[in-house]
């Protein structure tokens, strides 16, 4: 079951961007894994949200793409809005 | 106020980034000594600890050798493992189902790495998790005993494909199991056609000299890359 431990290393690069965006909130961060990965995506995608929930990142989407025949384990992008338009909206 | 409400931005990392940070500089360091790390993989019982304990029983004496052996719990593995002769540390990973870089570089923590010819790594036991993990190995090492099914290559596809060999272990208790060797042979060549493949026994011993040579063949290998390295970028 280490994909607690890789949902917990996507959470802390998710924190380590926003840090880069003051007043933006993370809305969706997505993933490439591979095959020969050696991570389950339905397990990750468990283990991710039991991980977000009640955290300050509460809502964020894991978006996982699948890739057959590949050893990726890479971040691929990360969705932000502004947190103000949220709010006065 | 101008800035959109919405931005996408590309992350060009890995997901394991801090590990693979850490694995770096592991790689690096045994580089620099010359040491020559393997990473060993397979299911429980599939007679890694077993392997270690008849491979540290033949090598050359005067071998600077040493093995990190991971469990979950118990000190079990490095009491068997230190009744050779060389340096053996425990990592008790409590509760984890893999070794990470950082438990490597902490238990090798105060060893003299410098004048170590090998570093065995024994993993968790577990097809699975240690297979994302890199230690700054040289090469991960499979290991997978008759006793188990021969379509493990097809189902835990990730290690096969990331492991340089395969010991198949365990064969004297093939006239005793339906296991079928050929039909795993193929399997791993199937995920892997590059894997090389040693049939090994710890009862008997049989497989042991044609892993003791790919061993020593590696070692000298490794050794000479960092004379080499040394040679042209002195320190």
């Amino acid at each position: 079951m280490h994909e607690m431990g890789v949902a917990n290393s996507i959470l802390v690069a998710v924190q380590q961007e926003l840090d880069l965006y003051p007043g933006r909130r993370a809305a969706k961060i997505a993933v490439r894994i591979g095959e020969y990965a050696g991570v389950d995506p339905d397990s990750l995608q468990f283990c991710f949200e039991a991980l977000v929930k009640g955290t300050d990142l509460e809502p964020l989407e894991l978006a996982i793409e699948w890739l057959p025949a590949s050893e990726a384990l890479d971040l691929a992008y990360l969705e932000m809005e502004d947190v103000e338009t949220e709010v006065s909206v | 106020m101008n800035q959109p409400a919405y931005q996408k931005i590309d992350i060009e990392k890995k997901v394991l980034s801090e590990n693979d940070r850490i694995a770096a500089r592991l790689r690096e360091a045994l580089g620099d000594a010359g040491t020559l790390a393997l990473n060993f993989i397979g299911s429980p019982g599939a007679g890694k600890t077993a392997f270690l304990e008849r491979t540290l029983e033949r090598l050359p004496m005067h071998t600077r050798a040493a093995v990190l052996t991971g469990d979950i719990q118990t000190e079990n593995d490095a009491i068997r493992l230190q009744r050779y002769g060389y340096p053996v540390r425990q990592i008790t990973t409590g509760g984890c189902c893999h070794l990470d870089a950082r438990m490597v570089e902490n238990h090798l923590d105060g060893w003299p790495a410098k004048g170590l010819e090998l570093l065995f790594i024994e993993n968790v036991g577990n097809l699975v998790c240690p297979t994302s993990y890199d230690l700054g190995e040289d090469a991960k090492v499979v290991v997978l005993s008759v006793t188990e099914g021969e379509d493990k290559p097809l189902k835990y596809p990730g290690i096969f494909r990331k492991a340089e060999l395969m010991i198949l272990n365990k064969i004297d208790l093939l006239p005793h199991v339906p296991f079928k060797a050929e039909l795993a042979r193929e399997n791993a060549r199937r995920i892997h056609p590059e894997i090389e493949i040693i049939d090994t026994s710890c009862t008997t011993g049989a497989g042991f000299d044609r892993w003791l040579q790919w061993l020593a063949a590696r070692a000298e290998r490794k050794r000479a890359e960092a004379m080499m390295a040394l040679a042209t970028h002195p320190v």
